[in-house]
């Protein structure tokens, strides 16, 4: 098999319709193994950031990856038409990043400040203006640097939510199946990992970064 | 309604996905019109989402792609691709035979009809009928536990000029037939009558 692998292989593939994509899967699942290829190009982008989001390393991320899609491929056969094949994939993906977590004993150091509450209230500590966002700051480094530094701030059950529902772009409804939770430890879980977030942001990200300025406006995560 | 500052960073969440109701949702904007924190709360979560939902947020490692499609290709196609390779090599290796006989032949009796010059058991082999299920890449011997949907028939040695590969069950049982001088007797090779009875899902 030739893999075709173009230099702008980042860029976005567009996911067949459902049907096209369950019809995909019974003829891999019925033998021609190279369509997988085919089936998973849409996601590879999302699967890695899934495995990168609950690892927090590039490396270990890449593997996970690497992993998920191999398992994903082996257990097609256990896919159902009734969820979407994405979110079967992320699940798979999540739950290799969570094994590799455990087998890493990265979540023994857990973030500091954390109150484990599940009844939504959360108060906020700071309250700098962070109005805009700057869409050339995301060219910086050192503001990537930053929202890895941020996602890894906050708990497992926190960022999970917050990966499915921000960064992968699932309903409520998906995240809750996905994490075997309810729609609303969903919200009540994004509610408290969005603040958490604009908490640890909002003081480095004031505007002073669409400049690089050095000026002492906030303080600076990054510094 | 009335709402204090803790109201708002309660629901400031389902503000920004559009899942309060009306009157919750007037009251809330009524109080953060007026309140200097609750709007800087609801700018900045309205950002951390914006901010981590573009593709920007998370750059691919450079050998990202490279790596994956390499590390797929060995674990998915595994020893089924290896065994394709030898199967195609094998057919490729007949039909140049029989290609060289023909011509041979060809050219010292013309008059001859193309699968008289070939040996008979070369000509057999070639002559095996398949299956082509669909718009499918691949082709099965009868009995084979992939077909279904719609088939059509063609021989073995056509399915392979028209760029169509077996699957990988019936691989073995080809490879088998081309190298060891006749049908596995485990499958059950097609008659080259095109009714013959196919077991299609």
């Amino acid at each position: 098999m030739n893999l075709k692998l173009a230099p702008e292989a980042d860029l976005p593939v567009s996911a067949p319709s459902r049907e096209a994509e369950y019809a995909l899967i019974q003829r891999i699942v019925h033998g021609e193994k190279e369509l997988f290829y085919q089936l998973v190009r849409p996601y590879e982008r999302r699967v890695y950031v899934m495995a990168f989001a609950i690892l927090r390393n590039e490396a270990d991320a890449q593997d996970a990856a690497q992993d998920a899609l191999f398992k994903a491929f082996k257990h097609l056969a256990q896919f159902r038409s009734e969820a979407r094949f994405s979110t079967w994939l992320i699940q798979v993906t999540l739950n290799e990043a969570r094994m590799r977590l455990r087998k890493n004993h990265l979540e023994i150091m857990r973030p500091i400040d954390e109150v484990e509450q599940e009844d939504g209230s959360y108060t906020p500590r700071d309250f700098t203006d962070w109005r805009e966002i700057p869409s050339e700051a995301l060219e910086r480094k050192q503001v990537r640097e930053m929202l890895v530094k941020a996602l890894a701030s906050l708990t497992e059950k926190y960022r999970e939510v917050f990966v499915l529902r921000d960064v992968q772009h699932m309903s409520t409804e998906e995240a809750a199946e996905v994490l075997g939770i309810s729609a609303g430890a969903v919200k009540t879980r994004l509610l408290r990992a969005r603040l958490m977030l604009r908490d640890f942001l909002a003081p480095g990200l004031d505007g002073a970064w669409a400049t690089q300025s050095n000026s002492p406006k906030g303080i600076k995560p990054w510094s | 309604m009335v709402l204090k500052c803790e109201d708002i960073w309660r629901e400031v969440s389902n503000y920004i996905d559009g899942d309060v109701d009306p009157q919750l949702k007037v009251a809330m904007e009524q109080h953060i019109a007026g309140c200097q924190k609750c709007r800087a709360v609801l700018a900045g979560s309205r950002n951390v989402v914006q901010i981590y939902g573009d593709d920007r947020a998370f750059r691919l490692p450079a050998d990202f792609y490279p790596q994956l499609h390499r590390k797929l290709e060995d674990r998915v196609q595994g020893p089924g691709r290896r065994a394709g390779s030898a199967w195609i090599l094998a057919v490729a290796a007949a039909i140049l035979l029989a290609a060289s006989v023909w011509v041979v032949k060809v050219h010292e009796r013309p008059a001859l009809e193309a699968h008289h010059t070939l040996s008979p058991e070369m000509a057999e082999k070639l002559k095996t009928l398949v299956v082509v299920t669909g718009d499918s890449k691949y082709f099965h011997l009868a009995g084979c536990p992939y077909i279904h949907g719609q088939t059509r028939t063609m021989f073995a040695d056509e399915a392979l000029r028209e760029g169509l590969k077996p699957c990988d069950k019936c691989l073995k049982d080809l490879a088998e037939q081309l190298t060891s001088g006749g049908p596995n007797p485990d499958q059950d090779v097609a008659s080259k009558d095109p009714a013959m009875d196919i077991d299609v899902d």
